[in-house]
């Protein structure tokens, strides 16, 4: 028997794929098990990304198209790892297969869509609209198929999907289904959450109007977002003149994320590009501890800096309210540099969230973590990406692909002590 | 650029680390609590620029500032602090240091010392015994007795000259000890202000800042803007009005004593001039015993919210604790003495009133080296806030 090797990767984001697709290339047989009905993770849910600043899609379709064209890769959506035995060269995992409620006939013809009476929220643009209990998670999803939410569409309301598909597409009979599989080796690129801005309780998210998160300024930001890409803040629709930006809201704070979230600072400073394009006479405040722009990165703080529109208060904020008499925000901090407190009234506030890694949450059976909640090596069990540490996506790439040579030797030497 | 040299004074870290600042060095100056204080003014606020003096030892510029006593350690900025570097803590450790500063004595290094307590103790302590041994009272069957066997504390301890005298210098040293730490801060207020330009030209009538600081101490306004020690706004006002009410107490029985010695004012009514014990009826009796129940309630009432916040807040140091204790140990032996003489149970009335003793001469002698020492200076610094319009005048 050809001795192939065989590598699980938990987590179909950009690590996860990047680790398939390199491992897949190499002759290795890859199974991918993502939670979400369709692969591309964080990243599918950007507007832009570094370091280019193109939309994210074009790069996730490489790597689709890479997955499509390679019997080596199975992936699995919907779908999470339940157990996993045994040791490197002979893992035995469970995973378990969420209902779809739609088949391969699926042609993503939106039928089922248009019939269906249920309305859910979307998850996709972290609720900032909603879509219909069956639904294609965005245009270009991967897989394209439509998916029923079995939480929002209760009752006959699955009657409606099937009386409008005229392929066969749709079965409401679908069952959870476990699926058992043999591997030499273990990814785990489960990635993260944006940290819940709720528990930070002075800076208002949830109470106060127009407070949104960096992830949600993507989706905000993007074409495909439920604004067709008109940065309008949330209670009126105003289109947004002014902006602040709340740095380290959740990160480098033992109380919350003990750690620097890396991303943010850029994040924010991109998002101060989005707006600033797009409303010419827009002002956008960021307000810092410390930006923190890794290596080549400086030179695109630099270029925002030089925006005479922009301004960086040194001091983080630390309480934010609602206007009296208008739907604005009020953030305070002390300008450091002035030594006063000052308080700035905008018309939208971006909380510069920071990541939490994945297992803080949801810890894989048989995969070991620190207290933060970040995935740690075991012996054939390799973390990548921002499951271990928080990064940014071109990083991700290259830790996955450090983490293939990893996988690649530990089902190569199988059986010989090492 | 003009060039500026800034000499840290390593003692004073130190100092301030040892004396509850322990977590000082763990801020990374986010000004996180400046944005959460609600008691601070907008122009320089603290307690940001405190840390930084404070991690780099410009003592100077510290403890000659109002600011730090402007704060009244609401612990908001604790509650939120990133770092856990407890602001709240460190400008508490910083004021300790500070009431050492202006305290003239050794004893203001010895109050803040757990390793001295017991030589602070011994000294009322071998006081109170030298009135007591050489009559022979240490055997209790020895005491006086008033009519009908009755317990008379003023024959164990006569208040005059023994009482009287002994506290009444006691209170002496106190003020002049006060008097002289708050002029040497006030000074320093005004050339600190004065190098520092936030001291604008001060105006207006200083009486009238006077009074107006001392109305807005009656009604605690400050400590209501707190969050979460929110509590401590009320226990706190119990202990500073029950203090009032035994501050009056005591000029009361001064003058039934010494108006009935003196001036033979008899016994007028319910107003029992002489020497005591005054009977539970009379009025001064009353207040005095309503005053002792209410600072029990209070600083019993403050034990508590400590505990309970500590983990937001933290817990507070032993120049904290040894106050709330001492605090805790005059009334608990106050009603204790009360409750044993009028059961008339000598076995334990006279060591729990010996005891009583012993603690308020404590409270009295050691004041302006203890927290006690925290209403002189805070009221001086939020005095000279208002005069040099560090904050509005309200």
């Amino acid at each position: 028997m050809p001795d192939v090797n065989r590598i699980l990767v938990i987590g179909g984001g950009f690590s996860g794929l990047t680790t398939a697709v390199d491992a897949a290339e190499t002759g290795a047989e890859v199974i991918v098990v993502e939670k979400n009905p369709y692969l591309g993770g964080r990243v599918a849910q950007l507007n832009k990304y570094f370091p280019k600043l193109c939309p994210p899609l074009c790069g996730l379709e490489i790597n689709f198209r890479r997955i499509k064209t390679n019997a080596n890769i199975a992936f699995h959506t919907m779908a999470e790892v339940e157990s996993i035995s045994g040791g490197p060269g002979d893992y035995n995992v469970t995973i378990k297969a969420n209902p779809r409620y739609v088949n391969d006939n699926c042609v993503a013809c939106n039928a089922c869509a248009e019939a269906c009476p249920a309305e859910r929220p979307n998850d996709y643009n972290f609720g900032m609209n909603t879509s219909k209990a069956a639904y294609l998670p965005f245009n270009q999803a991967f897989p394209q198929k439509y998916v029923i939410d079995a939480n929002y569409c209760k009752g006959d309301c699955g009657k409606a999907c099937l009386d409008a598909c005229k392929y066969n597409a749709i079965d409401l009979d679908m069952k959870p289904e476990a699926i058992n599989i043999k591997v030499d080796s273990i990814v785990a690129a489960t990635g993260w959450n944006p940290y819940d801005a709720k528990k930070m309780d002075n800076l208002g998210f949830g109470n106060v109007k127009n407070v949104i998160t960096n992830m949600m300024m993507e989706r905000l930001s993007a074409p495909n977002g439920p604004t067709g890409g008109k940065i309008i803040r949330p209670s009126d629709g105003k289109p947004v003149q002014s902006i602040a930006f709340v740095q380290c809201a959740g990160s480098r704070d033992e109380k919350h994320l003990p750690f620097c979230s890396y991303i943010c600072c850029l994040a924010s400073l991109k998002q101060t590009t989005y707006i600033r394009e797009q409303n010419p006479d827009s002002k956008a405040y960021i307000f810092y501890i410390d930006i923190r722009t890794p290596g080549r990165y400086e030179k695109f703080f630099w270029k925002v800096k030089e925006d005479q529109n922009v301004s960086l208060i040194k001091g983080k904020v630390a309480k934010i309210t609602q206007d009296v008499d208008s739907d604005d925000v009020i953030v305070e901090a002390e300008d450091m540099l002035t030594g006063n407190k000052i308080r700035t009234k905008v018309d939208m506030v971006v909380l510069a969230t920071g990541m939490e890694p994945a297992g803080a949450s949801n810890k894989v059976k048989g995969v070991k973590y620190n207290d933060d909640g970040f995935a740690l090596a075991g012996p054939g069990i390799f973390p990548t990406g921002c499951s271990k540490n928080p990064m940014d996506v071109a990083r991700s790439g290259q830790d996955a692909t450090g983490a293939v040579i990893k996988a690649i030797a530990a089902g190569n030497f199988k059986g010989q002590g090492r | 650029m003009a060039e500026k040299v800034i000499s840290p004074d390593l003692k004073f870290v130190k100092e301030v680390i040892a004396s509850g600042g322990g977590d000082l060095k763990k801020c990374y100056q986010c000004s996180t609590c400046t944005v959460v204080c609600n008691v601070t003014p907008d122009t320089k606020p603290f307690p940001r620029k405190e840390m930084l003096y404070a991690q780099w030892g410009m003592k100077d510029k510290l403890i000659s500032n109002p600011d730090i006593w402007l704060c009244h350690q609401c612990s908001d900025c604790t509650a939120y602090c990133p770092r856990g570097a407890k602001p709240g803590e460190v400008l508490g450790a910083v004021r300790k240091v500070s009431i050492k500063h202006y305290s003239p004595t050794p004893l203001a290094s010895m109050v803040g010392d757990p390793k001295f307590l017991l030589i602070l103790l011994a000294i009322p302590v071998l006081l109170f015994l030298s009135y007591i041994v050489p009559k022979g009272y240490l055997d209790f069957s020895a005491i006086p007795r008033g009519e009908n066997g009755a317990i008379v504390y003023a024959k164990f301890m006569p208040v005059f000259p023994n009482i009287d005298v002994t506290f009444g210098a006691a209170a002496l040293f106190a003020v002049v000890c006060f008097a002289v730490g708050i002029m040497k801060y006030w000074k320093e207020m005004t050339v600190n202000a004065g190098l520092t330009k936030w001291g604008m030209a001060a105006k207006g009538n200083i009486f009238e800042t006077i009074y107006k600081t001392i109305v807005e101490i009656m009604a605690h306004k400050r400590f209501q803007k707190c969050n979460v020690t929110k509590a401590r706004s009320t226990s706190h006002l119990m202990v500073f009005y029950a203090f009032i009410g035994l501050a009056i107490t005591t000029t009361w029985a001064i003058v039934y004593l010494y108006g009935h010695e003196f001036l033979s004012i008899p016994k007028i009514g319910i107003f029992n001039f002489g020497e005591s014990p005054y009977p539970l009826y009379d009025p001064m009796k009353l207040l005095g015993n309503a005053s002792a129940l209410a600072l029990l309630i209070g600083i019993t009432l403050v034990i508590l919210n400590r505990m309970k916040n500590a983990s937001k807040a933290g817990i507070g140091s032993y120049f904290d604790w040894l106050f709330l204790f001492v605090v805790f140990m005059i009334m608990a032996t106050g009603i204790f003495s009360e409750v044993f003489r009028l059961l008339n149970i000598a076995g334990l009335a006279y060591p729990t009133y010996f005891t009583h003793l012993v603690f308020v001469f404590f409270l009295f002698a050691y004041a302006p080296f203890s927290k006690m020492a925290h209403m002189v200076y805070r009221a001086t610094a939020m005095v000279f806030a208002k005069h040099v319009q560090r904050e509005e005048q309200s």
